[in-house]
């Protein structure tokens, strides 16, 4: 409500009408009671905002465009949740047919790249000339199979809803063993990678492997964001004890403005053609809202790329778990 | 925590045969193997909780093995062992399933805690298995 609040400006609203709009923001708010039951926090946000647009609608233009405009905020950011639901259901459907579809396929053209390089080794074939070039003509469609077969893969580990494995997790401890594994390619183009690391953070209840994959993909946008020489800092601090913040920032070429809001859809990629599938960053996403946390990521274009995650700490259901494993 | 079964696969012999022994020694059932192919011989044969698997090994390499080891036995967890690691071939393991991607050299005592670790993550596994199956 208070954010409703907000949007709806009271400064400029005469004193009666606050009274009138404290009321009327009271009534829907006993009415939504009932549904909060049912309907959980965002029908509670929507049934207010439906009552309280009605009852104010014979109080003057003034509050109703002004509530309207709340509204329409709302819904907008609903409608966002709705949408990204509605992408990965169908991403769902999608890649199961895909899977099928395509990997059996597959499947038959690496057979037959097998009979054809045995072909070429046969008797009759020994002194033309052609049959090498035919070969590594072999190893490159192979190659490209490879690649196909990959591209399924991550689609499918993208659908795929496995319940994660809740573990202790020293989130300090992950980040240093996974900078570790990205230093050597950073060195290479003279990237440093900086960790500012809060001591004292909370033990979190959270899949290591999960989390291992998500700062991983960071760390390798980080560094290929990042031309020649440059900084990545990886940094943690605990947010009230209910949350662990992990940020990754590189000083590299930043995203425009415009490829913000699409970086985490699927497919969605700015690299060169075979370098990345446009599915890391949806992967990434996917894992942490499975993991109760959230995902963020703010950018100045040409100056740095600061991605955000938060991760809930969680510890009285993992005890609950380990406690009947 | 109570004795697990671990396969060491690296085509190092030197390095299998030490840590098979000082595992062995810590009360561990361990096993080693040189290759991906005698690894995945292995598993028909016998069960394992953990497996410590290196990413680079002639013929079959870690990220084979890996594959054909998740087919083969969903539940065994796999340590993916690296000598000079690359970001995307850990990506590539962790998505496959694997439990860990640990730069070598790895000291024991850091190696062992990741088993423990992902041994604790196979009990949650099976546990969660056996309460999905009662329903």
């Amino acid at each position: 409500m208070s954010s409703f609040l907000k949007k709806v400006n009271l400064s400029g609203v005469e004193p009666y009408l606050m009274t009138a709009l404290i009321f009327a923001c009271a009534i829907p708010l006993l009415f939504a009671g009932r549904y909060l039951l049912s309907g959980g926090a965002v029908a509670l946000g929507a049934i207010s905002l439906f009552h309280t647009r009605r009852i104010l609608a014979s109080m003057g233009r003034i509050a109703e465009q002004r509530i309207m405009s709340g509204i329409a905020e709302e819904r907008l950011i609903t409608d966002d949740r709705a949408c990204r639901s509605q992408i990965f259901s169908s991403v769902d459907t999608l890649s199961a047919g895909i899977a099928h579809e395509i990997n059996n396929p597959l499947g038959i053209i690496a057979q037959e790249i097998q009979w054809i390089g045995h072909l070429t080794e046969s008797p009759s074939m020994r002194g033309i000339k052609e049959a090498e070039d035919l070969r590594d003509s072999l190893r490159e469609i192979s190659r490209q199979v490879d690649r196909c077969k990959e591209t399924v893969h991550k689609l499918l580990s993208l659908a795929r809803q496995v319940e994660p494995v809740l573990q202790f997790v020293d989130v300090n401890e992950l980040i240093r063993s996974m900078v570790i594994v990205a230093e050597r390619q950073a060195a290479a183009k003279k990237i440093t990678i900086v960790r500012r690391l809060e001591s004292g953070l909370p033990v979190v209840a959270s899949d290591p492997p999960l989390l291992r994959q998500v700062l991983l993909n960071l760390l390798l946008n980080a560094t290929q964001a990042i031309d020649q020489e440059g900084v990545i800092t990886v940094s943690t601090r605990s947010l009230g004890g209910e949350f662990v913040e992990i940020k990754v920032q590189d000083n590299g070429c930043g995203i425009p403005r415009e490829h913000l809001a699409r970086i985490f859809t699927p497919f969605f990629s700015t690299k060169p053609e075979g370098k990345g599938t446009g599915l890391g960053l949806a992967i990434s996403r996917g894992i942490i809202e499975r993991l109760g946390g959230s995902i963020d990521v703010s950018s100045e274009p040409g100056e740095s790329t600061t991605f955000t995650i938060r991760v809930p700490v969680n510890s009285r259901r993992v005890n609950a778990t380990l406690a009947r494993g | 925590m109570e004795k697990f079964r671990v396969l060491i696969v690296d085509d190092e012999g030197e390095f299998v045969e030490t840590i098979v022994k000082r595992l062995r020694d810590r009360g561990l059932e361990a096993e080693g193997a040189l290759s991906g192919q005698e690894a995945l011989d292995l598993l028909d044969e016998q069960e394992f909780d953990v497996c410590v698997l290196d990413y680079r090994m002639p013929g079959m390499d870690g990220i084979e093995t890996l594959r054909h080891m998740k087919k083969k036995k969903p539940r065994m967890e796999v340590i993916m062992l690296t000598g000079h690691g690359s970001v995307e071939s850990g990506i590539q393991g962790l998505q496959l399933g694997a439990y860990n991607y640990v730069m070598k050299p790895a000291p024991l005592k850091d190696l062992l805690h990741q088993m423990e670790l992902a041994y604790e993550r196979k009990l949650i596994e099976e546990e969660r298995f056996k309460t999905l199956g009662a329903e």
